[in-house]
């Protein structure tokens, strides 16, 4: 198997991820595979979910909070700006509570607690999620690639989904009871029509909103995720740790790819001994990971002599992945 | 369980027509006041101490009890201005005797 067989003999996989521990690679991927799959006729728009998003650094043009940006033909680049997010949602909420009362400013007691509310820390990821949802939701293109964050934060995110979901379904619960007693009222009254629950409502908007989203992540048709890691010890225990719990969450892992890998044949050259120890050690932990994931590997990518920014290393990277034999299967 | 929410409902105000109409309009409303007024007012009551433990659960950061993610609840705030205040005034408020007698 072999990260292009991943994608190919899957035509109907549509969300593409790729998460792993910080640092080792996620958005050069998710970048490259976007490059290559807009290269064959797909469109392709590649998004981040982390609010320090290197997309733009990657790409070399600023595209954070400026939705998506065309990169080259078929591919799309966007960089979710949380903050004005948030302060669009606040907005929003404001001028719906004004033009429901007729209030010339909000009362205190309510824009204290609509600042407050922003301040929380899960606000920011909240709003990611959300805009998550209004991009998937809006459809339009042939693939999406989510640029995940490091492994805890992309955890949360997909916990999140579940802990949400199973909420606002209690909560509909109650509310749906509270419409039973109204109910109650108006049949002993021999009263007319109720009115519409405008809060049902919108718990029932949320909770079709969060269970689009939870459905993408956990689609096995649908979405593959590939985890990334490198060879070394502690990435490897991580990695292993973060696959049983994400197994957990139902998220459909597609595959591993392995980063960083210093040509072998190297060591037949003139290089200095600090080099070869490496060589050495990476040998010991790919064969742990051979052994370990064996056959879900779908590539070994090596380490370059420079790093992955502007097009044309993209395109380079891309080509590693998905057209070099060397990175296909064997180290 | 003390003072009752005004539950909306969309119950026009019941004129007064005379004659037999009228007397027929007497004696429904005095079997309703027999027989189904009990039951209203307690499913009303009832209503009530849900619509705030309601509240509570969307908006219990202004108590500071978080509870729903605090995005989602933001969307449902402008529904429950109004009864913002009178919630909690209940939540914070003593108890006293008179809760048992109401």
């Amino acid at each position: 198997m072999s990260l292009r067989k991943a994608i190919e003999e899957h035509p109907e996989r549509r969300y593409i991820m790729f998460g792993g521990k910080g640092g080792l690679g996620k958005t050069t991927f998710s970048a490259a595979t976007a490059f290559w799959l807009a290269q064959h006729g797909h469109k392709v728009l590649v998004f981040s979910v982390d609010p320090q998003a290197s997309l733009s650094d990657i790409f070399q043009q600023d595209l954070f909070g400026k939705g998506p940006v065309k990169i080259v033909e078929n591919l799309w680049a966007q960089e979710i700006d949380a903050d004005q997010r948030v302060r669009e949602y606040q907005d929003e909420i404001r001028r719906k509570i004004l033009e429901m009362y007729g209030f010339d400013k909000v009362p205190d007691e309510i824009e204290n607690y609509i600042q407050a509310a922003s301040a929380e820390p899960a606000m920011e990821e909240s709003a990611i999620f959300d805009a998550v949802v209004d991009i998937v939701v809006q459809g339009g293109y042939d693939y999406y690639i989510y640029d995940l964050v490091p492994l805890g934060h992309a955890l949360y995110y997909l916990s999140m989904a579940k802990v949400y979901d199973e909420w606002i379904q209690k909560i509909t619960k109650l509310r749906e009871e509270m419409r039973e007693y109204e109910e109650v009222v108006r049949v002993l009254r021999r009263s007319s029509m109720l009115e519409e629950d405008k809060i049902l409502a919108e718990l029932q908007y949320i909770r079709q909103r969060i269970s689009t989203s939870s459905s993408i992540l956990t689609d096995r048709r649908k979405t593959a995720f590939f985890f990334v890691l490198v060879p070394e010890e502690m990435v490897i225990i991580d990695t292993r740790k973060a696959a049983e719990l994400f197994a957990r969450f139902d998220v459909p892992i597609a595959g591993y790819v392995v980063n960083r890998v210093i040509p072998r044949e190297l060591l037949g050259e003139n290089i200095p001994e600090y080099l070869r120890n490496r060589i050495r050690m990476q040998e010991k932990y790919l064969a742990e990971i051979r052994s370990t994931f064996g056959n879900q590997v779908l590539a070994y990518v090596p380490e370059l002599e420079r790093d992955v920014t502007g097009l044309p290393m993209i395109e380079r990277m891309a080509k590693i992945m998905f057209e070099d034999g060397a990175a296909q299967g064997g180290a | 369980m003390t003072h009752q929410q005004p539950v909306p409902t969309t119950q026009t105000e019941p004129q007064r027509p005379g004659g037999l109409r009228g007397l027929w309009e007497a004696f429904k409303e005095l079997v309703y006041g027999m027989a189904a007024h009990d039951m209203t007012r307690a499913a009303i009551r009832t209503r009530a101490s849900m619509e705030h433990l309601f509240i509570l659960i969307t908006m219990g950061d202004l108590l500071g009890v978080p509870i729903l993610p605090p995005y989602y609840s933001l969307r449902i705030l402008p529904y429950v201005v109004p009864q913002i205040a009178t919630w909690k005034r209940r939540m914070l408020r003593e108890k006293d005797l008179s809760d048992a007698l109401f």
